[in-house]
């Protein structure tokens, strides 16, 4: 997904522990976030979720899957 | 009956400001997620009792999922509930993720009190909150407060007597959410805004483009605000001090002293065609307390300053994002460059800050790589005071042997030690301006604690120093050890007895290669080896402490085959 782009999560992979940790920052399926940037080679993501900024490793990352709306 | 009075929130909503103004205690707070490394205990007076206040680290949750949280949980659960109050902080621009926890204190049954904390940044940003109508839903005191200017606090202390538990239901993870939905609808309400000049550079310093540009930019401008404060201090004020007043105050004292005599050499030095050298008489009173006042204590001020009012703007998050590649080269994730930066005041703060990390094989990696290629600003100090003389061009050059050691010391540990490392997950903090008031206080303090910490162990460092060196009580290990120093690294025997020193403080140490009459390779080599073997003991406990025995014998091997190699390689390759 590109920059200033909003989408949903839909699901998000890995173990329960990302998922959980993502969640109790507020990141959870069904949420509408807004990515901001991405540091190129393969390197972090920033997203704006609700009121706040996240950076996610380029791993977690790959493991939030987005419907682009 | 109170017994216990715990503060928690999630991290970055400060609870460490909360804290200093309820105890007294000062703690350092800082702009970025994780300042708070250990517990930090207060009291508060309550009704005439003394009641202990906890500063838990922050937590984003009460089903924990890293060890900081977990220790954050378990602490709450040491007392019964109806002896503790838990205040809850805060991030009042930030209100709906700050719930959860909320949430799951009340249901858990804790006393709890919420403290809307920032209350004047969310006004900024056009965040209203209406906290009777809070109250009321959530039934437990909504207190709207802002720690950094005081305001509020006096009735947070007031309210704390009057929580108690209420009962609520237990939610999922899903339910709280869509609650907390629920509950903001009825008590935020968000004014429209355009984008400020704030919110574009925040938006601007994540940018790749952009973000490296900020980041040079801000890296450059630190260096010569750090040099320039220093050199100032240094050449207005210190010097002057030293070279006329002091200096002539001495020479007036001493004019009937035998030269020779044992209390001379202790308390003066050596003198150099006649007269004190500061740089190079070794004297209690001559030299030393030039190294720590006038060398090393401007650049402290200069260095903490700057450093300071980095953290608290909220830049250092950014720049772990723009660093994130690098550092996951050397089996480290963005983050570790906190660390590191407080590695470069002092290793101590450094190390102890490496429990922000999550993995212990990211701790070993970044505690090693703090001290053998970190230098802190004693060191660096006494370095450029010294070295500086031949030229910056020999100052850069140190930088850059510790600056490669570090990258290929870390690219051999990632390889090498087993495991991976981690993905980074962190919220990045909007940027904030700090009052002057905290931002002196700060400054207060960690110049307070280097001056504690510093002066009593130079001042006795240098009269054992002298001691040991009336008596000639080294010349046994500078015999030993000459074929490595003189051999290998080419420098004159008498060199180990700084190496020695720099256990004991790298400043003072620096400070003993100046009698030598070295060469600029000489000092430049010398400079290095001080900066990658040993740290000083006090970074040695703390080690320790946070490794392990086992570990820190790892990374001790590690600083001396490294020592080895370096110091030869810069005498017979490098530097023909």
């Amino acid at each position: 997904m590109k920059a200033n782009h909003k989408g949903k999560v839909i699901e998000i992979l890995g173990g329960t522990n990302l998922q959980e940790r993502l969640m109790n920052m507020g990141v959870y399926v069904g949420k509408e976030v807004t990515k901001l940037s991405h540091i190129g080679l393969r390197g972090p993501i920033v997203i704006k979720s609700g009121r706040s900024n996240f950076a996610l490793g380029h791993g977690v990352a790959a493991k939030v899957i987005l419907e682009r709306e | 009956m109170i017994k216990k009075i715990y503060l928690i929130g999630n991290p970055n909503v400060g609870k460490s400001v909360v804290f200093s103004r309820l105890t007294g205690v000062h703690v350092i707070s800082s702009n970025y997620p994780g300042t708070t490394v250990e517990l930090i205990k207060g009291y508060l007076s309550l009704r005439d009792e003394k009641v202990e206040v906890v500063d838990l680290p922050g937590t984003y949750s009460l089903e924990p999922t890293s060890s900081a949280e977990e220790v954050a949980v378990s602490l709450l659960k040491e007392y019964p509930k109806n002896e503790i109050v838990v205040v809850n902080i805060l991030d009042s621009t930030n209100l709906e993720r700050n719930l959860l926890l909320t949430l799951q204190l009340i249901e858990e049954g804790f006393p709890t009190i919420a403290c809307l904390n920032m209350c004047d940044d969310a006004v900024h940003r056009g965040v209203h909150i209406d906290i009777k109508k809070l109250e009321e839903i959530l039934h437990i005191p909504v207190i709207s407060t802002c720690a950094v200017t005081g305001v509020g606090i006096k009735l947070l202390i007031d309210r704390i007597k009057e929580t108690v538990p209420v009962l609520r239901e237990k939610l999922s993870h899903e339910e709280r959410w869509k609650e907390i939905g629920h509950i903001i609808e009825q008590v935020q309400h968000l004014e429209h805004r355009h984008h400020r000049l704030r919110e574009v550079l925040e938006d601007a310093s994540v940018r790749p483009l952009t973000g490296l540009l900020m980041a040079s930019g801000a890296i450059y401008v630190s260096f010569k605000i750090v040099r320039f404060i220093g050199e100032f201090i240094i050449n207005k004020i210190t010097d002057p001090f030293f070279y006329s007043t002091y200096q002539n105050l001495l020479e007036k004292l001493t004019i009937h002293w035998q030269e020779k005599s044992f209390l001379f050499h202790l308390l003066i030095g050596d003198l150099v065609n006649g007269k004190i050298d500061f740089k190079q008489s070794l004297g209690v009173l001559t030299t030393a307390p030039y190294i720590e006042f006038g060398m090393v204590l401007p650049y402290v001020i200069s260095f903490y300053f700057v450093l300071s009012l980095l953290e608290d703007i909220g830049y250092l998050p950014r720049l772990a994002i723009l660093l994130d590649n690098l550092l996951h080269r050397l089996g480290l994730h963005g983050y570790a460059i906190i660390p590191v930066l407080l590695g470069f005041g002092c290793n101590v703060p450094g190390i102890l800050s490496t429990r922000v990390l999550e993995s212990k094989r990211e701790r070993f990696i970044a505690s090693t790589i703090i001290s053998i290629g970190v230098p802190c600003v004693p060191l660096q100090a006494m370095i450029i005071g010294l070295l500086g003389t031949f030229g910056g061009f020999y100052v850069g050059g140190v930088y850059l042997v510790l600056f490669s050691i570090i990258l290929v010391l870390g690219v051999i540990l990632n390889r090498v030690l087993p495991g991976y490392s981690p993905e980074f997950l962190l919220e990045i903090p909007p940027y904030r301006f700090p009052p002057v008031a905290i931002l002196g206080k700060k400054l207060y303090f960690r110049i307070k604690s280097f001056l504690v910490e510093a002066v009593p162990i130079v001042l006795i460092g240098v009269l054992v120093i002298n001691i040991l060196l009336y008596f000639k009580l080294f010349d046994i290990i500078t015999s030993i050890s000459a074929p490595v120093i003189h051999g290998l690294f080419g420098l004159p025997k008498e060199a180990i007895v700084s190496l020695v020193i720099g256990f004991l403080r790298k400043d003072v140490a620096v400070g003993m290669l100046a009698p030598l009459g070295l060469s600029a390779k000489q000092l430049f080599i010398a400079a290095t080896l001080l900066a990658i073997s040993f740290p000083c003991i006090a970074t040695f406990i703390i080690l320790w402490k946070e490794l392990g025995l086992k570990d820190l014998i790892k990374s001790a091997l590690i600083m001396l085959g490294i020592s080895l190699i370096v110091g030869t390689a810069l005498n017979f390759v490098v530097l023909r």
